[in-house]
């Protein structure tokens, strides 16, 4: 079982809702309707080669900044649904926390959702290199 | 010999497999990789337990039992792809073949301006090394277009581009579409020109039995592993005029006569292009392979099989809201494969979708993207069927598909 202390309350309420799901199609619909409600979306236009992520199938982009409070916040956008639903998810993880906190995320609770087995490197999906890149740019806005 | 695709599954173990999902396998990815039979793992097995040896040059027995079955089998798979086993070199892949006749062939005899033609619609295994060539040696490239309409080469336009060529190098089948090229009619319009013609037969020999000396190609590249041999290992058919005027490719061991601190003289024929301790328990997986393709399985009869399903496949796939096939599965010469997209699902979306349903397809370009440009679109999903798959598995992709866009779109 996946560490669970360092879950929010928020994130801890989307784990249980993707265990409830009876397949992977649900688990994967499920992910389609975070993918709609992305907490902070990159709009497509503002995608460039400086904020892609690398190895993903799809294209997929990341922004990150600090906002007024020094929180840390990550906008995400990609062409594939699933891409684009773990994104909203990782942004809902890490957004508004301290820049050091995130410079140290894991993603465990992708492990609780029951969506590990979906994501491995051989499926080149890149949200390790999402997850990576999110953190290499919170250790640079510390 | 009637098909009996029940059989023929018990064959393959693999066909039985239950994902961690839950769901059985549906294997339609055949066009990347086939599955083996039992025979051919067995006898891979058998070797490593009890023969292994490298083979050539020793004096012992298990060297002696290695070298007889790397030999026996080249006589056996060249024999099966209706040529002799001096007209085989074994290679790694298909792509290395064809870089076989890049650089074994088209290096040692052509120069600069001359011409070397291929197509839009070629594996990059049929564009890379040419390119690379062009650049080494100053050779032209030409690419032959396809009909966008119809899903074919446009033959007016190779009539044109084949004139002055000194190679033709054309894909047997598409490996995006399946559509199976009027080879015989390339091989002839080549020949008329005085072009050698390189076949891409990775896709082609799986479903239509090579007769390399009666099809009169000058080189044919075909890969184990897509007819139920093993990786690691193909072949390069190569007309023995052709042979004649190659020269040494990758150099070291093996492909020598006798070596000097000054120069090297070559083994001729094909031992000149083996270097390196030979593919053994690869030809010997491979021989089992086209023993177990010769005694179950009528290629015409599994031809006729195949197309049924996949044309059912397509048409039934076209009636699904937003999706598009691509090519013309339907057509009786086609082979086996529906490339389709959907037009809100994206292509790598529906992939996860269709594997939570069992089914396995590929995602992405295909390594051919000059095709992909050419249809203007940047992947695709493909599935591919083997004489393995039945009309219950078509049935059930069909259904979860359709259960795919009504959910997700």
């Amino acid at each position: 079982m996946p560490d669970d202390s360092e879950w929010s309350e928020e994130i801890s309420e989307i784990v249980d809702r993707f265990q409830s799901c009876f397949d992977d199609m649900e688990r994967l619909e499920l992910l389609f309707e975070y993918a709609e409600k992305h907490p902070s979306n990159l709009p497509m236009e503002m995608w460039n080669d400086e904020n892609m992520v690398h190895g993903c199938q799809s294209r997929a982009h990341v922004v990150c900044s600090l906002n007024g409070e020094g929180g840390f916040m990550a906008e995400g956008g990609a062409d594939a649904q699933i891409v684009q639903g773990l994104m909203a998810i990782t942004a809902i993880a890490v957004n508004g926390q301290p820049p050091e906190k995130v410079a140290e995320h894991d993603p465990s609770y992708i492990e609780g959702m029951g969506l590990s087995r979906i994501l491995t490197p051989s499926r080149a999906n890149g949200f390790m290199n999402m997850v990576s890149k999110v953190k290499k740019e919170a250790s640079s806005l510390m | 010999m009637a098909l009996d695709v029940e059989e023929i599954r018990s064959h393959f173990p693999i066909l039985q497999r239950i994902l961690p999902n839950g769901k059985p396998l549906v294997y339609f990815d055949n066009a990347a990789t086939s599955q083996k039979p039992l025979v051919v793992i067995d006898a891979m097995s058998d070797f490593y337990k009890q023969y292994h040896a490298n083979a050539h040059r020793a004096n012992h027995t298990l060297a002696d039992e290695s070298t007889a079955a790397l030999e026996g089998a080249r006589d056996r798979i060249s024999k099966f792809f209706g040529t002799s086993e001096n007209q085989m070199i074994y290679t790694g892949s298909a792509t290395e073949a064809m870089n076989l006749v890049a650089y074994g062939w088209a290096r040692y005899n052509l120069e600069e301006g001359d011409v070397v033609v291929t197509t839009e619609m070629e594996h990059h295994a049929n564009i890379v090394p040419w390119q690379e060539l062009s650049k080494e040696k100053g050779i032209e490239l030409r690419y032959v277009p396809i009909d966008v309409e119809n899903f074919t080469l446009d033959y007016d336009a190779m009539e044109v581009a084949i004139q002055g060529a000194s190679l033709v190098c054309v894909g047997h089948v598409s490996n995006v579409l399946g559509v199976r090229n009027e080879i015989e009619r390339v091989i002839e319009m080549a020949h008329s020109v005085g072009a050698r013609v390189a076949l891409d037969s990775a896709q082609g020999a799986p479903h239509e039995k090579i007769r390399f000396d009666e099809l009169g190609a000058d080189f044919c590249s075909i890969a184990a592993h897509k007819m139920a041999g093993p990786t690691g290992i193909g072949c390069l058919l190569v007309k023995s005029d052709a042979l004649d005027e190659m020269g040494p490719f990758l150099t070291g061991g093996s492909i020598v006569k006798r070596v000097s601190k000054e120069d090297t003289l070559f083994q001729d024929g094909y031992a000149m292009f083996e270097t390196g301790t030979p593919r053994m328990a690869e030809a010997i997986g491979w021989h089992a392979a086209v023993d177990w393709l010769e005694d179950n399985i009528d290629f015409k009869e599994a031809h006729d099989y195949v197309h049924k399903i996949s044309s059912w496949m397509a048409s039934q796939m076209r009636n699904i809201p937003g999706i598009t096939v691509f090519g013309n599965p339907e057509k009786e010469e086609s082979i086996g494969v529906v490339s389709f997209l959907h037009d809100t699902i994206q292509a790598q979306d529906l992939g996860y979708l269709l594997d939570a349903g069992g089914f396995a397809v590929r995602t992405g370009h295909h390594c051919a993207q000059p095709l992909m440009e050419a249809m203007g679109v940047g992947s695709t999903n493909r599935a591919s069927v083997w004489f393995y798959n039945t009309m219950e598995e078509a049935e059930a992709f069909v259904a979860h598909l359709g259960n795919i866009v009504e959910r997700f779109s």
